[in-house]
């Protein structure tokens, strides 16, 4: 589903070049639960950005589905990102203008999809904000805000989801319950990719990938094996 | 405080926003460059008028024999030379003639006037020339062809000295020069009430010149006199008339005093009532512009919301946290005032430039005005100041934690904007963000709008005298024209015998299938106190070639019933049936005329829209003592002929003052409209480049500020031009009600001054405030277009926008 091969991303910096992610090479599948592990400035993010092509590596392939998007161009990219990737952020982004429904009715639309506004419900329903439709993001929680995100992401119908740190802004109980709707997509076939710091987080997935200064430290299955998502704790 | 950092940081603020700086400095350019541009006309012209009457001694008093009327020169002095208060005085004789002044095969043939001045005893004291080109006539010309023509005429039609110049009766004049004379400093012909240059030629000539080509050895028709400079006018006038009385009983005369000379009040007055139209527009201008610097550098103040926050949160003292928000306000201020210097030297030349090209004067006196060079310095350093300092006071009086927490939170609102967040919206989510992203903020969205709405407001303000003064002409060429579009109007130099051999040698002549001859005289009609000039012209009420077209009433054959216009009858308060008083020419020799006033009925009122033309049937004739004389003969030609041929032909003709084709009567408005519209460009120019820079800062600010919510529709795959159509139909919105808004508020504008000060200014014509539905849609096309495009402008921003930076901004 997901083919990274020797990804490098080097930025320039002032007169330094720096290196954010180095001859990175992965391959995750359909419905996998991945989480990538890491601390701050290891790469997860850069990671993430060259995934969903908002950046371009400086060496290697990004292969999405037997595509090469690594030298698409912006309208190629941007297509494939209209497609195939829906994003989750750790800051929501949410568009303050427009109400919950209209939100989640906007990336619909963004896919062309007929009954847009149907589909958006529902999208609400599953998420448990049936309630919240009418509600613009200043009226939210921070935690029915990431919901609405999910939703949003949801409403695509794209079969991959990149949540970068989803639960960062969110407290224990909110963020438990935001991993849950992602397991769930999972579940559902979806791959989902989550990029996080919090170690307890990892437990919960199919597999983790350790990061550290830009390179893979690690790539396997939880050390411990995989937790109940009720037996997490932070 | 580190003011180093200080300085740095502002630098680094400036180098990040400075094409929004710029743009908001440009646009309180624009505002106080007009403002300071413009404010100084009125002294500037006035200056330079009086620089002009006084350089070329301007008569105090002018005498004028009634129409027709000629006495003896030398006796007229010795009448008035005794008179007390009389310093000087100089006979002249003015004739109307047809001029020729056909060269490199252009074909001129204009009516014109011969203005006999006396050279004798070292040459002209009054009412001197000042020569522009060439040379002037001299006592040694007197006796000899030898001309100076009227400079605006020259120039309009590029003749220079040496170029051939002939008259009616088919005389060749020695064209010496060309220059100006204080009566002719605007030229206007009788029958239009505006710039006549390219279509009359006044022509200056020595007094034996002028008595030798006309017949009238030793004769005159007008004197002009200079006082002594306390000498009391109206003692003078006494004198003058009593002087008259009793040495020439059986002509009449008309005063003048040098203010009363419609040339020279209507270029004062002008100039006054242009100042407030220039004060006018500088006030529009400079209202758009303190809309566009609000809103636009409360914006950019607001954006730094944060930062101030954070500040607040550190412990910085309010004072220091406020400075680096002002520095924004100060970086305006300091481009503006440079720019605006700039844009008031642009506006200051070029509308300076206009006006010397538009009523060139022989004087010109300029100088700097410093009250509105000043006023328009501090209105330009304090509006940015004072734009920015109210958001900062707002940003720094909150709680830290407010200002810190400018995200979702700060969406939180109030009032209006809380009601319209919750208005409906049909159709997708594409088509409603634009309207939900105005609604969000409809403070700031308003004064967007007032902003452009104030440009749309003097687009339609110039567009609207434009269609209005092309509206009344097209009605008095309509009303002119009726239902005989070809016919000529040929004045004649004197009165003659309608059965005369001058008179039926025209009427017969071959090119023409039809004529009547008429009267055409000067009056004065007069009820109740209201007194107003008229040229009346007495026609055949029956005629089968024009009459006049009827309002209200009817023509009337009866001696002693006047059709009068819509305008007259207003200004004097009469209608139909009401009985007027006419102060009118009496024949009481072969060339002597008096005044006399007579009992006129209102019968019909017509539809031409200026007030001085009146018609009375030709029996009234007896009334004027002129039974079986003529002074104008109408003439159809035979289809085919040109004017051309027509003129040519007359111009052989004895006895032929002018020519004046009635298909070609406004032509002159029309050559002077040609400046007005140039003018108009530039303004249009300027208000849409204004309107430009509101909507571009408006748009760019709208960018920056919703950067992270553009990153986000391009993280989901959203191409730029669906954002840009996003963009475009949110500034399309603005730009629609900024439009409905500006043409609305211009409109208004545009009757209030129309019922006011262009009344006044113009009050010999009854204007009709129009709006072309052409003209009208090409503005709003022009301004909903420029708003409406701008966000194309950004799409460069877009592209190179770091997407993953703008998805991780925090809140």
């Amino acid at each position: 589903m997901i083919t990274l091969k020797h990804i490098s991303k080097r930025f320039d910096v002032g007169d330094n070049l720096v290196t954010a992610i180095d001859d990175i090479s992965l391959q995750i599948n359909k419905g996998e639960f991945v989480v990538v592990l890491g601390p701050s400035g290891s790469g997860k993010t850069t990671m993430l950005n060259v995934i969903s092509a908002l950046d371009n590596a400086s060496d290697g392939k990004v292969i999405i589905d037997g595509k090469d998007i690594s030298n698409g161009g912006r309208k190629n990219h941007f297509q494939f990102r209209r497609n195939t990737i829906s994003l989750i952020f750790q800051t929501f982004n949410l568009f303050p203008a427009l109400t919950a429904l209209e939100n989640v009715q906007f990336a619909a639309d963004m896919r062309g999809l007929d009954n847009s506004e149907q589909i958006a419900r529902e999208m609400l329903e599953a998420v448990g904000l049936g309630a919240r439709v009418g509600h613009f993001p200043h009226e939210l929680s921070g935690g029915e805000q990431q919901r609405v995100a999910i939703a949003r992401a949801l409403a695509t119908g794209n079969p991959i989801i990149l949540a970068d740190e989803p639960t960062g802004e969110l407290d224990f109980k909110t963020g438990v319950q935001i991993l849950q709707l992602l397991m769930n997509q999972a579940q559902e076939g979806k791959t989902v990719v989550v990029v996080t710091h919090n170690r307890e987080i990892s437990r919960i997935a199919d597999r983790v990938i350790e990061l550290s200064n830009g390179n893979i430290v690690s790539d396997g299955p939880p050390e411990s094996g995989k937790a109940d998502i009720s037996e997490l704790q932070w | 405080m580190n003011w180093r950092l200080f300085w740095r940081w502002a630098w680094r603020d400036l180098k990040r926003r400075w094409l929004q700086v710029a743009a908001i400095s440009i646009i309180i350019a624009i505002g106080t460059g007009i403002y300071t541009g413009l404010g100084g006309e009125e002294e500037f012209r006035i200056n330079s008028m009086d620089a002009s009457y006084d350089g070329l001694n301007m008569y105090d008093i002018r005498v004028d024999l009634t129409d027709g009327s000629y006495l003896p020169h030398e006796q007229v002095v010795d009448a008035l030379a005794e008179i007390e208060g009389i310093r000087s005085l100089e006979g002249r004789l003015i004739v109307p003639t047809q001029v020729d002044a056909s060269n490199n095969g252009d074909v001129i043939l204009v009516s014109g006037e011969i203005v006999g001045m006396d050279m004798q005893d070292g040459g002209l004291d009054i009412n001197q020339v000042y020569i522009n080109e060439g040379r002037n006539i001299t006592e040694a010309d007197g006796g000899n062809p030898a001309a100076v023509l009227d400079y605006k005429f020259a120039r309009y039609y590029e003749l220079e000295p040496g170029d051939d110049i002939h008259i009616a009766g088919n005389i060749q004049l020695d064209f010496v020069g060309s220059g100006q004379t204080p009566e002719y400093f605007m030229i206007i012909p009788e029958s239009l009430a505006f710039f006549g240059e390219g279509s009359f030629a006044p022509i200056f000539m020595p007094l034996e010149s002028v008595q030798q080509i006309t017949g009238q050895a030793g004769m005159i028709n007008n004197i002009v006199i200079v006082t002594d400079e306390n000498a009391d006018l109206e003692a003078v006038t006494q004198d003058i008339e009593a002087a008259f009385a009793a040495n020439f009983a059986e002509t009449g005369v008309d005063i003048e005093f040098k203010d009363d000379n419609n040339v020279r009040a209507m270029l004062y007055e002008d100039a006054k009532a242009d100042q407030e139209i220039w004060d006018l527009m500088a006030f529009l201008f400079l209202a758009g512009a303190a809309l566009a610097v609000f809103n636009l550098s409360g914006r950019m103040v607001q954006s730094q919301r944060r930062e101030i926050g954070i500040a607040m949160a550190l412990g910085v003292p309010r004072h220091i946290i406020a400075l680096r928000p002002l520095m924004v306000g100060l970086q305006i201020a300091i481009l503006g005032t440079i720019f605006g210097i700039f844009f008031g030297f642009a506006a200051n030349t070029g509308f300076t430039s206009l006006i010397k090209d538009l009523a060139p004067l022989p004087y010109w006196d300029q100088t700097v005005h410093y009250p509105s060079l000043i006023t328009g310095t501090i209105i330009g350093i304090v509006m940015p100041l004072v734009a920015v300092m109210l958001p900062t006071l707002r940003a720094v009086i909150v709680p830290p934690i407010d200002a810190i927490r400018s995200g979702h939170l700060v969406a939180k609102q109030g009032g209006l904007g809380k009601w319209l967040t919750y208005l409906p919206i049909p159709g997708k989510s594409f088509l409603q963000m634009p309207f939900r992203n105005i609604f969000r903020s409809p403070w700031r969205a308003t004064f967007t709008v007032l902003g452009i709405s104030v440009a749309i407001a003097l687009i339609t303000l110039f567009v609207g005298f434009l269609d209005s003064f092309v509206a009344t002409m097209d009605e008095a060429e309509l009303a002119y024209r009726h239902d005989s579009p070809n016919r000529f109007v040929v004045t004649l130099d004197n009165f003659y015998p309608v059965d005369s051999e001058t008179v039926t040698s025209i009427g017969n002549d071959a090119l023409f299938s039809n004529w009547e001859t008429q009267l055409e005289l000067g009056g004065m009609l007069s009820h109740n106190g209201a007194e107003f000039q008229s040229a009346i012209t007495l026609l055949p009420m029956n005629s089968d070639i024009w009459t006049p077209m009827l309002l209200e009433g009817n023509l009337s054959d009866q001696m002693g019933t006047i059709v009068i216009a819509d305008k007259m009858a207003e200004d004097l308060g009469v209608t139909v049936g009401d009985a007027i008083i006419l102060e009118h020419p009496h024949r009481e020799g072969l060339f002597s005329f008096k005044l006399v006033k007579s009992e006129v009925e209102v019968v019909g009122i017509h539809n031409n829209p200026l007030r001085p033309l009146s018609y009375m049937s030709i029996a009234s004739q007896s009334m004027m003592g002129v039974e079986e004389l003529t002074n104008q003969v109408v003439v159809v030609p035979v289809p085919g002929v040109s004017t051309n041929t027509v003129r040519s032909t007359l111009f052989q003709q004895a006895g032929v003052g002018s020519v004046t084709d009635i298909a070609e009567l406004s032509n002159a408005f029309d050559d002077g409209l040609e400046l007005f519209k140039q003018f108009l460009q530039v303004i249009q120019g300027v208000v849409i480049f204004m309107a430009f820079l509101i909507a571009f800062n408006a748009t760019s600010i709208n960018v920056d500020e919703r950067v992270r919510e553009i990153a986000t529709m391009f993280a989901f795959g959203l191409p730029i031009r669906t954002v840009t159509r996003m963009q475009i139909v949110e500034n399309l919105l603005i730009g629609i009600a900024g439009t409905i808004v500006g043409v609305g508020f211009g409109w208004f504008i545009l009757q209030a001054m129309m019922s006011t000060r262009i009344e006044e200014q113009l009050d010999d014509l009854r204007l009709i405030a129009t709006l072309q539905p052409e003209t009208l849609l090409i503005s709003l096309a022009l301004g909903i277009l420029v708003v409406g495009l701008t966000p194309l402008l950004s799409i460069r921003k877009m592209v190179r926008m770091d997407i993953p930076g703008a998805l991780r901004v925090m809140e």
